[in-house]
């Protein structure tokens, strides 16, 4: 599905998820880490439109520590009791897509066709990430009071 | 580091499964950290394997490009 991707979305944002999952200690690119990516490049459409949400780069990440101190917090752990002391050095190497990350370039992919447009942009990506309706990232999205339907209409905007 | 009450089972199942991937999102950090620490105070790869509960095998090809990377540990295949 990747060849319907255009070059910048491709790479630029398969790059800097990788970077992000990297960073955060995952083996895997998971839907958050996309996100990140997006948000983490203020100079595009989608990076603009995610920060005037308070998604910027930082903002995501805040959202997502405010999701998992939630979760476990639900299960009775503290998120200070659990976090590693001393950060591990994050690894270089290829990481593959893990479900959730595969769902948003699948529903990326859904958008596009819906649409007829035959390049699949950032855009079509947030639109991707946006639509799933559990897990890490919808959680997270509500933890940081973001609409997310209201986010989901104005990246439709951007896409004409 | 677990509340005294031990885990609870919260309401929503949503709310329980996300407790699951947060916990394994942190065991895997927490893993990554220690491993790289035990290597990096002298331990083997057998050694950290024993006492993760893995075989040595497991632990080395899970880790060691990351380790090796970092400078730390012995490095070898001990």
């Amino acid at each position: 599905m990747f060849e319907r991707f255009d070059h910048d979305a491709r790479r630029a944002v398969v790059r800097a998820a990788e970077r992000e999952a990297a960073e955060l200690g995952s083996s895997t690119i998971q839907a958050e880490h996309l996100l990140l990516a997006l948000a983490g490049d203020p100079s595009t459409a989608t990076g603009a439109l995610l920060a005037a949400e308070g998604l910027d780069r930082a903002g995501v990440l805040q959202a997502l520590e405010r999701e998992t101190e939630r979760s476990l917090a639900a299960v009775g752990v503290g998120l200070a009791d659990v976090v590693p002391p001393v950060p591990a050095t994050p690894a270089r190497r290829r990481r593959p897509f893990g479900a959730s990350a595969k769902s948003a370039l699948h529903r990326a992919v859904m958008a596009a066709v819906a649409r007829e447009d035959r390049r699949i942009t950032r855009a079509h990506l947030l639109l991707g990430l946006l639509r799933a309706d559990r897990g890490t990232v919808p959680r997270a999205l509500a933890a940081a009071g973001v609409d997310r339907g209201a986010l989901a209409a104005g990246t439709e905007r951007l896409l004409g | 580091m677990i509340a005294e009450t031990a885990l609870t089972s919260p309401e929503d199942p949503a709310d329980g499964l996300a407790a699951v991937v947060a916990l394994r999102r942190l065991a895997d950090r927490l893993e990554d950290a220690e491993v790289e620490r035990a290597l990096r105070a002298g331990w083997s790869w057998s050694q950290v394997a024993e006492a993760l509960g893995v075989t040595r095998q497991a632990v080395h090809k899970k880790h060691h490009k990351r380790v090796a990377a970092a400078g730390g540990g012995r490095g070898g295949r001990n």
